[in-house]
């Protein structure tokens, strides 16, 4: 009933607009296809040629997805009751190995493509203008918690540090030693927060104190914890998991 | 009065579990077992904990050298 009331509605449409979504539909599947054998980061085979074309294709793809990714289409944002409760912990490591941060002599390292690199504490970083959201992590491995973070929109620091925002990426490192890296125009996206409080709370270290960039249009990966520098530049800086095949741009 | 001593204790009990409940829960800071596999699904047969540090000096190394080129490059310009 509800699919023939849809195909109504649809019939309802102009032609061109039926074949412009379908045109869309034909690239996502074709992403689509493309993730399951990338995103996933499934090795095929180690014979280094297939492995060279695969890293080849998976950078196309990090094009196209960069292509059709809309810097103003958010993510959808929760009520407070639909926060997971407790939110999963994930890291390639466990808890009890949780990298201790300290906040007194804690500073953010700035390089590359940015005006002012002078480094950040925490107090002056709390001083900025704070903003929350509620939002759903989406992990590659196949669940999804939503949660409540609180921090400065990343734009809105950028601006302040005089990065270079016509560059292509900004890359991340982090006190367990993971890295990753984004795509400038989602570096820019109204949603993507520097954040230092989760649930209203300074950042547990389970949870990535002093400092996690939230990205609710990317998969979990793509929002690194511990953050100790970060960098602007147009070389690509690919990141731990990226560098070990999966899909660079993972997001919406 | 039975039903009472036996509510005390079921109190007793749960508040002396408290505490117990907040141990259990594991405590951060202990050093990264470098040599055991890794954790998650994301890992691939093989991979171990100490893999990330590993990368991440290669990775500083390679982007530090990238960048100050890129840098003077675009001074030169």
């Amino acid at each position: 009933m509800k699919k023939r009331s849809m195909e109504t509605s649809l019939a309802a449409q102009s032609p061109a607009l039926i074949r412009s979504i379908e045109r869309r539909l034909f690239l996502k599947r074709s992403l689509s296809l493309g993730a399951l054998a990338l995103l996933s980061g499934c090795e095929l085979t180690d014979d280094e040629g297939v492995q060279k074309m695969l890293t080849g294709m998976s950078r196309w793809n990090d094009r196209v997805q960069g292509w059709i990714f809309n810097p103003h289409k958010l993510a959808p944002e929760y009520p407070e009751s639909a926060i997971t409760k407790p939110f999963p912990f994930n890291a390639y490591y466990s808890e009890e190995e949780i990298t201790e941060v300290d906040g007194k002599s804690y500073r953010l390292e700035l390089s590359g493509l940015i005006r002012d690199k002078k480094p950040w504490t925490l107090p002056e970083l709390y001083a900025l203008p704070q903003t929350s959201q509620i939002t759903r992590h989406i992990c590659v491995e196949g669940w999804s918690a939503i949660g409540k973070w609180s921090g400065v929109r990343f734009s809105d620091f950028l601006a302040r540090i005089g990065a270079d925002t016509t560059a292509k990426y900004v890359g991340f490192e982090c006190a367990d030693d993971y890295s990753t890296s984004i795509d400038m125009a989602t570096a820019l996206h109204p949603q993507t927060l520097l954040t230092f409080r989760f649930a209203d709370q300074i950042l547990p270290p389970k949870y990535g104190f002093p400092m996690k960039l939230r990205i609710p249009t990317k998969l979990g990966f793509k929002n690194p914890k511990h953050i100790t520098a970060m960098y602007v530049t147009n070389e690509y800086p690919g990141g731990y998991w990226e560098d070990q095949g999966y899909n660079w741009f993972s997001g919406s | 009065m039975p039903g009472a001593r036996k509510l005390k204790a079921l109190v007793a009990a749960v508040l002396a579990a408290g505490p117990l409940v907040y141990a259990a829960d594991p405590r951060p800071g202990k050093p990264m077992k470098m040599d055991e596999p890794m954790h998650g699904e994301m890992k691939k047969k093989g991979m171990k904990k100490g893999d990330v540090k590993r990368a991440a000096e290669e990775k500083r190394r390679e982007m530090k050298s990238a960048m100050e080129n890129e840098i003077t490059g675009a001074l030169k310009k």
